[in-house]
């Protein structure tokens, strides 16, 4: 079975499903692709489910020719399809990483979004022409995403929703340093841990409050970041510093 | 006893009809706790010792609290014994997965808000003001508080019940398209996938009859019919209490052959 990943810089949901696609034994080819350049929508293979795919700009997995898209889920294939190593198998200890994936990913990730596109996406869109601009956003077939990038190129939000954005992130990381007891959020690593690294490395630049008081966190952070997955997801990297990558993501819950 | 499962739901619809057809489905007896959502029966302190975010459904399995419905049907398919309600191939299972979050993130969220401007917020809009405030008070989620905020005071902008509306038109063209490609939603085997649709757009061709019939959305239509004739759901909506749900969901009933 034939897997080509198209894949942005390692942070984010690139970079849970490259350090997944290592975990899991499994060989791709790899194509690397600017996600804040609008490649998703001009390189990437198309696809309804990518395209209107909630978590934004992501990888996109294509496996014998069908485009597949969405951190977790990619990151639950290549594990599924591969040496089974990244879930727990008691339906318990399941359930526990799929509340705290959907924690990262609805409460957590929209907010590093924000706060991470606001700092290094808006200054990148703002020096684009309003013509380039307006290719890349017409090549966006979701409505509500291409809305998200005309935001991001705009950059201005009320403080109340920078501060809310900051909040979530205090909170999150005030969850994991209550959590953690061993080396991984859930005992053994799992992609709960892929993907909560994957969403908080970024934030400690731009929120770094956040982690001040929080030794047990710190300390998972760069045991995360040792793993060889990721030092190899890390390889991958076509800038100095992949930190400061980042595209629209997932949207702020409209709905309770 | 140990291996005793107790849900706690509404009405066999939305959410918390997803873990009671998962369970019907797998052959697991449970005891039932009916919460009425209109009588605010989630935010009291008896059922807020059980789930302090006072979100329903909530399932009680031996010493287990587990909450939040889709990851209750997850949960129930890996534990009991059963049909398999997911499929077993890697790609079937992502799409599976992926249309779940699609439902419950971006598409649910739609109906939900629309459901609720219609329905919710008229429903219990009428009561003392006073009462009204309070039982807004004890709701321990903050979004959840401004939900039913905007559904008592009809607070929604136009542009939010737009964009709604837009999602749903969106979300049905999408559907019609998936079960055209597969017998179910994703893949070829019943899933949660298709529990989760159910509960999600049963009511969908009364609802919504310009866009969801016969003639437009043939498979979602036929997929609806065949889900409502399954033993499973039959059972479920026998559970239910207020007659609107009930009505709604025979409008899936076939015309008796002429």
């Amino acid at each position: 079975m034939s897997l080509t990943l198209y894949h942005g810089e390692p942070n984010g949901p690139s970079l849970t499903v490259l350090a997944a696609l290592y975990e899991s034994g499994r060989e791709a080819e790899l194509v690397a692709v600017d996600l804040a350049a609008g490649e998703r929508h001009s390189r990437a293979p198309q696809a309804r489910l990518v395209e209107m795919n909630i978590e934004g700009e992501g990888p996109v997995l294509v496996a014998d020719g069908e485009p597949m898209a969405d951190s977790v889920f990619l990151a639950q294939y290549l594990d599924e399809s591969g040496n089974g190593t990244l879930q727990p198998d008691d339906a318990y200890a399941r359930w526990e990483m799929e509340m705290w994936c959907r924690f990262i990913i609805e409460r957590v990730a929209p907010a590093a979004a924000l706060l991470g596109n606001r700092a290094h996406l808006t200054p990148k869109l703002q020096a684009m022409s309003d013509d380039d601009f307006e290719v890349l956003v017409g090549r966006i077939g979701s409505a509500d995403l291409a809305a998200r990038w005309r935001k991001e190129r705009v950059g201005e939000y009320p403080e109340a929703q920078l501060e809310d954005s900051r909040i979530k992130i205090r909170q999150a990381v005030e969850k994991l340093e209550a959590r953690l007891s061993g080396d991984w959020i859930l005992g053994a690593f799992t992609i709960a841990d892929l993907e909560t690294y994957a969403w908080l490395a970024g934030m400690v630049a731009l929120v770094p409050e956040a982690f001040a008081g929080a030794p047990k966190t710190s300390a998972w952070l760069a045991r995360v970041k040792a793993r060889p997955s990721v030092q190899r997801a890390l390889a991958a990297a076509r800038t100095n510093d992949p930190l400061k990558a980042w595209a629209p993501g997932p949207e702020i819950n409209r709905w309770g | 006893m140990r291996n005793k499962v107790t849900l706690f739901h509404w009405e066999p619809n939305a959410n918390s009809g997803k873990p009671m057809l998962a369970l019907a489905e797998k052959g697991v007896a449970f005891e039932s706790h009916y919460l009425d959502l209109l009588n605010f029966d989630q935010h009291k302190p008896d059922y807020l010792k059980i789930n302090p975010q006072g979100t329903i459904p909530a399932m009680i399995h031996g010493d287990r609290v587990l909450t939040e419905s889709t990851a209750i049907m997850e949960y129930a398919d890996n534990e009991f014994e059963g049909p398999a309600l997911m499929p077993a191939d890697p790609k079937d299972r992502w799409r599976v997965r992926w249309w779940m979050k699609f439902m419950d993130q971006w598409l649910g969220p739609s109906f939900s808000m629309i459901g609720w401007s219609i329905f919710v917020g008229p429903s219990v809009r009428a009561r003392d003001p006073k009462e009204l405030e309070a039982a807004i008070e004890r709701i321990p989620l903050p979004e959840r508080r401004t939900a039913w905020r905007k559904a008592i005071y009809n607070l929604f902008s136009e542009e939010e019940l737009a964009e709604s509306t837009r999602r749903i038109g969106v979300g049905i063209g999408m559907l019609e398209e998936a079960l055209a490609k597969n017998e179910w939603l994703g893949s070829d085997q019943y899933s949660l996938a298709d529990v989760n649709g159910f509960n999600l757009g049963y009511a969908l061709p009364m609802a919504q009859p310009a866009l969801a019939n016969d003639e437009k959305t043939p498979h979602i239509m036929e997929w609806l019919r065949k889900i409502y004739e399954r033993p499973a759901t039959k059972f479920i909506w026998a559970m239910g209490r207020a007659p609107r749900f009930a009505d709604r969901v025979k409008f899936l009933e076939r015309e008796p052959a002429a």
